[in-house]
C-alpha cells in the first residue's frame, strides 16, 4: 500500500517533469545568447588602476573601512595568511568572512573586499563570459606584491624521505614539469585548450583568461621583474625569506610543540635547490602520482602540458595528475604517500611541516603572490 | 535484587570504561599506530591532544558555545517542528502521512549539499554576519533533526493500545481530550527514541555546518581548518571536544528520559 | 472500496509533491527577480531539469551534464553498494556476537556510539594511511558509517523474541546454533531490513560525502567543483536532485527485497536509529 503510493508520487513528478521540460527549451535559448559576449576586454593589470577617478578612497581607507564593517572576505583553510598580513599592517583586527568559492558575496555586498586570485576569480568578477558576473572596471584591486605581504603560492613538493630515496625520479619529474611551464607560458592559449580538455571547467574562455594570467605569474618577481625562462621553478630566497618571516608571524597554532618548532623553522628546512636539473640517470620509481591544490584547472597548466606534450613519457615517468580541492589537503595525501607529489603554497607546506610532517619544496612555480582583494568602486567613494 | 542491580551499573560502565583504557594504553604506546599504519602527525598520542586541551580551554570557550548554540538551537527547533508535524500526521491522517513521507525524503539529501544552500538563502538575512550565520547554521541542523521526530511522534500518537482507544470512545471524550488524555503521553516514549537519534546527529550536524559557515567559528571550523592545514593534533583536541559535547549530552537526555519516562509509569 | 482508498492516497502524494513544486516555483520567481545570481540560490525547477536534458557538453571532454551524472554516479553509487554490503555484513555479525555475548554488548556499545561522532574528517585521514589508496578509503568509510543503525536494529531484533519462546525451543532440545537459525535471525528479520531501510540512503549520503574528500570522478566531487565554480551550477541542482531520488528508492527497494524474503512479514513496533 505504501508503495503504490510512492509509485503514484513518482509518477505525478514525472508527468509535471515532462511539463517543464517542454517549456524550459525556450528559456535556454534565451541564456545561451548571453554567453557569446566573451569579454578578454577586461583584463586583470592590478597595478594600472588610478585612484584620484570619482573621489575614490585610498588603498588604506579601503581596507581600513571594510575592516571596520567586518567585510572582508576570504576562504580561509590557508589561503588566508597574506590578508591577515595586510590587516595588521594597518593595525586592523585580523578577522574575516568566510567566501564560499564564488563571487556572490561581493556581488550582492555582503563583502565589500573580497579575496580574488589575479587568475580566477578577478577574471570571473571582472569579465562576462559564462560564469562570469561581468562588472568589467568597476572593479579595484588591491595587490600583495604592492603592499610587502607578498607570501609566495604554487610550487612543487614532496617529502623528504622520498627525495633522498628516488633523488633521480624527483629530478625527472621537477625539470619536466618546468619544461611543460615554460611551454604552457610561451603558449598560453594552447595549454588553455590542453587543461580544459583534461579537466572540467565552466568555460573555455576563463581557462583562455587564466592561462594568460597564471603565465605573468610565473614570468615575473614579487618586484616586478620578469624571469627569463631558464630560470622558471628557480627559487628566489628572499621572496621565500619574507614569505617564512610571514607565516612565523601569522599562522597561529594552538598546539605548544608545533608553534615553537614554527618558529625555528629556516629555509633549509623548506625547501631544497638540488632538484631543478637532471643529468640523465635512470628514475628510481617510475609510475608517480601528483596532487594538486586545487581542481583541474590553468592554474596547473604546466603539469597538464608535460603531461600531453610527452615530456614525463621522455624521461620515463608515467604521471597521473589527482585534481584536489578536498578536505584531503595535499599536504596530507604527500606526507601519507597515497601521492608522491604535491602542489601547495609555501605558507601551507610551512604549517604542515610545524605541525611534524617532513617536506621539502623541489621547484617554486610562481614568482610572486597571485592574490588581491578586490572591491566595487562604487563603494568607496569619498 | 539491590546488589544485582549494583553490579549491572558496574558492569555496563566498567566494562566500557576497562575497554578504554586498554585502547587508550595501546594508543599512548604506539601499538595502535603499528597496527594502522599510520603515524604520530595523523594519529597524535593522548597525551598531546590532552595538553592542546588544556593549555587552550579558555580560548576553546567561544568555540564551544558557538557550536553548542548551533547544536541545541537545532534540536530544539527540529524536534518542535518534527513533534508538529507528527502530530499533523496524527490528526489529518489522510494529508499528514503524505506529508511525513515527504518529509522523511529530506534525509536523502546529503548536509554538504544542504549546508551551502542554506548560506545562499540566509545571505541577506542581515548585514551583521554572525547573525545571518548563526540563523543558518541553526537552519540547517533543524531540518536535519526534524525527520527521525516526526516519524517517532506519529508513530507514537498513533500506536494507541486499541482497548484504550474504545475506552475513551465509550466513554464520549472528545477527539480533542482522547489526544491530550491518551496520544499524547503515549508519544512520549517514542520521542526518546527520537531523541537518542537526533542528539549526537545535532552535534554532528552543528559541526557540518560549520565547516560551509560565513563566521569563522565552533569546534567544527576549527576541525575542518586544522585538518586541512595539516595540525592533526589541534583538529583531534577539537574532535575530542566536540565528541565530548556529544556523549555529554547523549547521558544529560538519558538521565531526563529515566526521569520522566519513571515519573509516568508511576502514574 | 480498498482501491478507491489506495487511489486517493495516491492523489494525497501527488498533492503534496504538487505543493512543494508550486512552493519552490514561486520562491524561484521572487529568487529570480530580486537577486543577481538566482541560478546559485534557488534556480526555476523546470530549468533544473531541463539543464539535465541539455544536449551542450559542459567539459572539455565532451560530457553533458546528463552522461557527466551517470557516470560520476555508476562511480559513487558502486562504492555505496560495495561499502553498505560490508557495512550490512558487519553490522549484521556485531549484532550477533553482542547477543551471544552480554559482555561484547556491554563494551562495543558506547564505542559504536562514540566512532559514528567522530567527524569523517578526522577519520578519513587515518583509514586513507591504512588503506593507502582513496576509493577504497572510500568505500571502508562508507561502511563505517552504515553499520551501526543494521546492528542496533538487529540487535533490538534478537531482544525482541519473548521469553516464552525460547523456553518452547529449549523444551524441544534446540541447542544454541538452532535456536539462531530456526528462532532467532527469522524474528529479527524484519528489525534487519529496518536497520537497512534506514543505512541505504545513509550509505548513498555518505558515499558522496567521501568523495568531497579528494578529487576524481563521482558524485561528491563533481558537486563539490560545481558549488566552487568550476563547473555550471546546475551540476550542483541536479546532482541534489538525483541523489534524493536515488536515497528515496533505495529505501524501497529494501522494502521490496524484505517482501520477497520474508512474505509474511510482521508487524512489529520498530526501533528507529540513524543519522548521517
Amino acid at each position: 500500500m505504501k508503495n503504490k503510493r510512492i509509485l503514484a508520487a513518482l509518477l505525478a513528478a514525472s508527468c509535471l517533469t515532462a511539463a517543464f521540460t517542454a517549456c524550459s527549451s525556450e528559456s535556454a535559448s534565451s541564456t545561451s545568447s548571453t554567453e557569446s559576449s566573451v569579454g578578454s576586454e577586461a583584463s586583470a593589470d592590478a597595478s594600472t588602476e588610478s585612484s584620484e577617478s570619482a573621489g575614490l578612497m585610498s588603498d588604506e581607507e579601503i581596507i581600513k573601512k571594510a575592516s571596520g564593517e567586518n567585510k572582508v572576505g576570504n576562504w580561509g583553510l590557508g589561503n588566508e595568511y597574506e590578508i591577515q598580513a595586510l590587516l595588521s599592517k594597518y593595525g586592523l583586527p585580523t578577522d574575516y568572512i568566510t567566501m564560499d568559492f564564488t563571487m556572490d558575496q561581493i556581488d550582492q555586498d555582503t563583502i565589500t573586499l573580497a579575496s580574488a586570485m589575479t587568475y580566477n576569480e578577478l577574471g570571473l568578477i571582472k569579465n562576462s563570459y559564462d560564469g562570469g558576473y561581468g562588472y568589467g572596471d568597476e572593479i579595484g584591486v588591491i595587490d600583495m606584491n604592492d603592499e610587502g605581504v607578498a607570501m609566495l603560492e604554487d610550487m612543487l613538493f614532496c617529502t623528504k624521505a622520498f627525495a633522498e630515496a628516488n633523488p633521480n625520479t624527483v629530478k625527472a619529474f621537477t625539470t619536466a614539469s618546468m619544461k611543460g611551464w615554460v611551454y604552457a607560458c610561451e603558449h598560453p592559449d594552447e595549454a588553455a585548450e590542453i587543461v580544459f580538455k583534461y579537466g572540467s571547467s565552466v568555460s573555455a574562455d576563463h581557462q583562455k583568461y587564466m592561462a594568460s594570467e597564471v603565465a605573468k605569474l610565473v614570468t615575473t618577481d614579487t618586484k616586478g621583474n620578469s624571469v627569463p625562462a631558464a630560470n622558471v621553478g628557480q627559487m628566489d630566497d628572499e621572496a621565500i625569506q619574507q614569505t617564512l618571516d610571514l607565516a612565523k608571524q601569522y599562522i597561529k597554532i594552538d598546539d605548544a610543540t608545533a608553534a615553537e618548532k614554527l618558529q625555528t623553522l629556516t629555509l633549509d628546512d623548506i625547501r631544497s635547490k638540488d632538484y631543478l636539473t637532471y643529468d640523465g640517470g635512470a628514475v628510481e620509481k617510475s609510475d608517480v602520482k601528483i596532487q594538486l591544490k586545487w581542481l583541474p584547472q590553468s592554474q596547473f597548466m604546466g603539469y597538464y602540458v608535460a603531461l600531453d606534450k610527452g615530456y614525463y613519457k621522455e624521461v620515463g615517468l608515467n604521471v597521473e595528475i589527482v585534481s584536489g580541492g578536498g578536505d584531503v589537503s595535499e599536504t596530507v595525501a604527500v606526507n601519507n604517500g597515497t601521492v608522491d607529489f604535491g602542489v601547495t603554497w609555501v605558507s601551507n607546506l610551512i604549517n604542515a611541516n610545524a605541525g611534524g610532517m617532513e617536506l621539502v619544496e623541489v621547484a617554486q612555480v610562481y614568482q610572486r603572490s597571485g592574490l588581491v582583494l578586490c572591491y566595487k568602486k562604487s563603494q568607496f567613494t569619498k | 535484587m539491590k546488589s544485582k542491580a549494583i553490579k549491572n551499573v558496574l558492569t555496563t560502565v566498567g566494562l566500557p570504561v576497562l575497554f578504554g583504557v586498554i585502547i587508550f594504553t595501546l594508543w599512548q604506546t604506539k601499538v595502535l599506530h603499528a597496527l594502522f599504519g599510520t603515524d604520530e602527525i595523523i594519529l597524535p598520542l593522548p597525551t598531546r591532544i590532552g595538553s592542546i586541551i588544556s593549555d587552550n580551554f579558555t580560548g576553546m570557550i567561544p568555540q564551544i558555545t558557538s557550536t553548542l548554540i548551533v547544536a541545541l538551537g537545532g534540536l530544539v527547533l527540529g524536534s518542535i517542528l518534527g513533534y508538529l508535524i507528527g502530530v499533523a500526521g496524527a490528526v489529518f491522517k489522510k494529508w499528514g502521512m503524505g506529508g511525513l513521507t515527504i518529509v522523511s525524503a529530506f534525509n536523502a539529501i546529503p548536509l554538504v549539499a544542504l549546508a551551502p544552500v542554506i548560506n545562499n538563502w540566509t545571505r541577506n538575512l542581515s548585514g551583521v554576519v554572525d547573525i545571518r550565520s548563526t540563523v543558518a547554521k541553526i537552519i540547517t541542523v533543524t531540518i536535519f533533526c526534524t525527520a527521525s521526530m516526526s516519524v517517532n511522534a506519529y508513530r507514537g500518537l498513533t500506536e494507541v493500545k486499541p482497548f484504550s482507544e474504545d475506552l475513551f470512545a465509550s466513554y464520549g471524550s472528545s477527539k480533542l481530550r482522547m489526544f491530550f488524555k491518551l496520544r499524547l503521553p503515549n508519544s512520549l516514549p517514542y520521542v526518546f527514541t527520537a531523541l537518542r537519534v537526533s542528539v549526537p546527529s545535532c552535534v554532528i550536524g552543528a559541526v557540518v555546518t560549520e565547516y560551509f559557515a560565513e563566521q569563522v567559528i565552533g569546534v567544527g571550523r576549527q576541525i575542518r581548518e586544522n585538518i586541512v592545514k595539516g595540525q592533526f593534533p589541534t583538529a583531534w583536541a577539537y574532535i575530542a571536544v566536540a565528541c565530548a559535547m556529544g556523549i555529554l549530552m547523549y547521558v544529560i537526555m538519558l538521565i531526563v528520559e529515566s526521569i520522566v519516562l519513571k515519573n509516568r509509569r508511576a502514574r | 472500496m480498498l482501491n478507491k482508498i489506495k487511489s486517493s492516497k495516491g492523489i494525497v502524494t501527488a498533492v503534496w509533491v504538487l505543493g512543494l513544486i508550486v512552493i519552490w516555483e514561486i520562491c524561484a520567481f521572487i529568487v529570480g527577480a530580486t537577486q543577481r545570481t538566482p541560478v546559485n540560490v534557488l534556480p526555476h525547477l523546470y530549468q533544473i531539469i531541463g539543464s539535465f536534458f541539455d544536449p551542450k557538453p559542459i567539459t572539455g571532454s565532451g560530457d553533458t551534464i546528463a552522461t557527466l551524472v551517470f557516470s560520476s554516479a555508476a562511480e559513487t553509487l558502486s562504492r555505496a553498494l560495495i561499502g553498505f554490503v560490508i557495512g550490512m555484513l558487519l553490522g549484521y555479525a556485531l549484532a550477533l556476537f553482542m547477543h551471544l555475548s552480554h559482555i561484547v554488548e556491554k563494551i562495543a556499545f558506547p564505542y559504536l556510539m562514540i566512532i559514528q561522532m567522530i567527524p569523517i574528517l578526522g577519520m578519513a585521514p587515518i583509514v586513507l594511511s591504512i588503506t593507502g589508496d582513496i576509493s577504497s578509503a572510500r568505500i571502508v568509510i562508507a561502511a563505517i558509517l552504515t553499520f551501526y543503525p543494521v546492528s542496533t536494529n538487529t540487535l533490538a531484533g534478537f531482544k525482541s523474541v519473548g521469553r516464552e519462546r525460547h523456553e518452547l525451543m529449549k523444551s524441544y532440545g534446540a541447542n544454541k546454533f538452532q535456536l539462531y537459525v530456526k528462532m532467532l535471525i527469522p524474528s529479527a528479520m524484519s528489525y534487519f531490513f529496518t536497520g537497512l531501510k534506514i543505512s541505504a540512503p545513509m550509505a548513498i549520503t555518505a558515499s558522496i560525502l567521501v568523495d568531497t574528500l579528494q578529487g576524481g570522478n563521482g558524485l561528491g566531487c563533481m558537486l563539490s567543483q560545481s558549488l566552487k565554480g568550476s563547473m555550471t551550477r546546475f551540476v550542483f541542482w541536479d546532482i541534489v536532485i538525483f541523489s534524493a531520488v536515488i536515497g528515496v528508492l533505495s529505501f524501497y527497494l529494501m522494502g521490496v527485497i524484505e517482501r520477497a524474503i520474508s512474505p509474511s512479514k510482521r508487524k512489529i513496533k520498530k526501533l528507529n536509529n540513524g543519522k548521517d
